[in-house]
């Protein structure tokens, strides 16, 4: 096994199962870290809780529904300013954030007689708003408040309501991960099937594992719409939480993220015979080929090749401008847990991008298998880095830029090493061939920034150059680029909006005849 | 024939994601499935796809056939029965990979 030792941690010796180097010859039978493991005493870990995936990441997605932690204010940390899954209702559910605001004396004498109150005066604070969803924290997981109780005890005193409860605690997984999994059973063995599906189609879908991020929902929503397709609930970006009490009426789960969702779609595939396709929603020819499958699904093929070709014809000239800029760029690719795998392999084929490595936070050894099989040979995969470990590899291996969270990537700052932010994006969408060509723009802009190429004179020792002038990303980029390509006519930079968003939204979809030869 | 089975088995493990499912069984089912609908259409034999869970491993195999076609010219010089040894030493290779090889200690586990 190609295991790979950080210096900085011979001190805790476990961790050498937990990163390879993926060397010539080398393939999943030899080369795969340990994963999703309890983290190591003494390495300092950036994953969060599994309250924080179960909530964070996957409940408060939903729009339409207020979002209650039971425990300590601090537990409702995240959101607007970590989170980025907006809504088309003006993003309620990131405006607003509610914990039971749980004190020493709770602990006590317990919480749940606050936690009622509380759940009384939220729903009468908004009263459009008739449903909930209600997180144990690990405060009120370790008193042993019956929160399914008093859930159940409102319910029962206000009949409009209806109130999701989710059992997972911080401590309950090795990351959020757990929670991840924890929320995905819960939901369909307490809510799928008890909303009669709204079908409106003849071609229906879940979109699974989707959480809009910046607006990647709206954007993939649009093909869905263009062809014909009626997207019965998203889960859970921009989703609404009575559509997701009807999943169990769709035709197909089309899979995004399958570290967070996998689960529902296995689950609605083993008690409703709902099957799950796999797709990438990053990349012309992954999201291409991916339109293609769910079209050819329900015999609509003609459909889809319309819109990859008015898209591609539309936005390849401008991702085709970045790629030449991009190529060769070095990149530590370093998200949270699928998106190392969704992009691993497409970065390097359609912007030109070396990955030279990949690490998961809350991945398990399944998003390894995916990440180590598209990334090119010498690429260093890690598993649940601490920070320590994370500059040594950025020292040695001297990227021109990561793809990481906010935290890591303040760190990366510090010794210089542009990011962007690979979990709610700088300038997103990133989904959809637009957004694919926005992330290139966000890319070029990290690497090229003249800002940051002045964070590598260190005003105490070098000498500040007085006779330069005005610098942009270009007059950096083309230096060393041949004629053709900074002339070119036909390549050209980003021409979309500041924000896509509004006209995706605005736009209007005709009702598409069934086509007649297709079986659903 | 070990050159072939490379170059088929680099363009699944980097285009596809239909092999990583989390559990042994699905990636037996899923291997089995896709590939075997792929050698079906490699061979012109007609495919089931009247079901709904059919029609998940037809689409993926009607997109691997292709890319198999439009990226290795040598498919189209080989007959119907080397199409079909080949293909099925490819599901040997990938279920290796994939599930007898696999260091990916979660795959036995008996709930999703």
């Amino acid at each position: 096994m190609p295991y790979h030792e950080f210096e900085c941690s011979t001190c805790i010796p476990e961790r050498k199962k937990h990163a390879v180097i993926k060397g010539p010859g080398e393939d999943l039978t030899s080369a795969l870290p340990e994963g999703y493991l309890n983290t190591i005493p003494g390495s300092i870990t950036e994953r969060g809780c599994a309250y924080c995936g179960a909530k964070h990441v996957i409940g408060t997605p939903m729009k339409d529904v207020i979002h209650l932690s039971h425990g300590p204010v601090g537990c409702t940390y995240d959101t607007w300013q970590t989170k980025r899954y907006i809504s088309d209702n003006d993003n309620f559910q990131l405006k607003y954030t509610y914990a039971s605001d749980m004190k020493e004396k709770h602990i006590v004498f317990g919480a749940e007689k606050m936690l009622k109150q509380n759940i009384i005066e939220a729903f009468k604070a908004f009263p459009e708003i008739k449903r909930m969803t209600l997180y144990q924290t690990c405060a009120s997981a370790l008193i042993g408040d019956d929160i399914n109780a008093v859930a159940q005890e409102v319910m029962d005193e206000m009949p409009e309501v209806d109130i999701f409860v989710c059992n997972s605690p911080g401590f309950r997984g090795p990351s959020q991960s757990g929670g991840h999994h924890t929320i995905n059973i819960a939901w369909i063995k307490d809510k799928v099937g008890t909303v009669e599906p709204k079908i409106t189609g003849d071609y229906v879908i879940n979109y699974v594992g989707e959480y809009n991020i910046q607006g990647d929902e709206v954007i993939m929503q649009d093909y869905f719409k263009r062809m014909g397709i009626q997207v019965l609930s998203t889960f859970t970006g921009n989703g609404s939480y009575d559509d997701l009490r009807a999943m169990h009426g769709a035709h197909l789960n089309v899979l995004e993220c399958a570290r967070s969702a996998e689960y529902i779609c296995n689950e609605l595939r083993v008690r409703y015979g709902i099957p799950r396709l796999d797709i990438d929603g990053f990349g012309f020819e992954p999201l291409s080929q991916s339109l293609r499958k769910v079209a050819m699904f329900f015999g609509i093929e003609d459909r889809a090749q319309k819109i990859i070709d008015e898209e591609t014809a539309r936005w390849k000239p401008e991702l085709d401008w970045y790629k030449e800029r991009l190529m060769g760029k070095k990149v530590c690719l370093w998200p949270g847990g699928s998106k190392l795998w969704h992009w691993a392999h497409v970065i390097h084929e359609e912007m030109g991008l070396d990955v030279v490595s990949v690490y998961t936070k809350f991945g398990h050894q399944q998003d390894m298998e995916k990440g180590i099989a598209r990334c090119e040979e010498g690429a260093l995969a890690i598993d649940d880095p601490n920070e320590l470990e994370s500059v040594e590899a950025m020292l040695k291996l001297k990227p021109d830029i990561i793809f990481t969270g906010k935290r890591p990537g303040e760190v990366a700052k510090k010794i210089r090493v542009p990011y962007l932010n690979a979990h709610a994006y700088h300038n997103g969408p990133y989904k959809g061939y637009e957004g694919w060509v926005r992330f290139a723009r966000d890319i070029y802009n990290a690497i090229y920034s003249p800002i940051h190429q002045l964070s590598f004179l260190d005003i105490s020792k070098d000498k500040i150059p007085t006779n330069q002038g005005f610098a942009t990303q270009q007059m950096l980029s083309d230096t060393t680029l041949p004629e053709e390509v900074v002339s070119s006519r036909e390549m050209r930079q980003y021409t979309g909006n500041y924000d896509c968003i509004p006209d995706y939204l605005n736009k209007t979809y005709p009702y598409m005849q069934k086509t007649p030869t297709s079986e659903n | 024939m070990k050159e072939k089975i490379a170059q088929l088995e680099d363009y699944i493990m980097k285009h596809c994601l239909w092999q990583f499912h989390s559990r042994t069984w699905d990636r037996e089912r899923q291997n089995a499935g896709v590939l075997g609908t792929t050698m079906n259409i490699l061979c012109d034999e007609p495919v089931a796809n009247e079901t709904r869970e059919d029609r998940c491993y037809w689409v993926d195999a009607v997109c691997l056939a292709d890319a198999f076609k439009s990226r290795y010219s040598w498919l189209a010089e080989m007959d119907k029965a080397a199409i079909k040894t080949l293909m099925q030493a490819l599901k040997e290779r990938i279920d290796h990979l994939t599930i007898s090889g696999s260091l990916n200690k979660e795959l036995t586990d008996k709930q999703y």
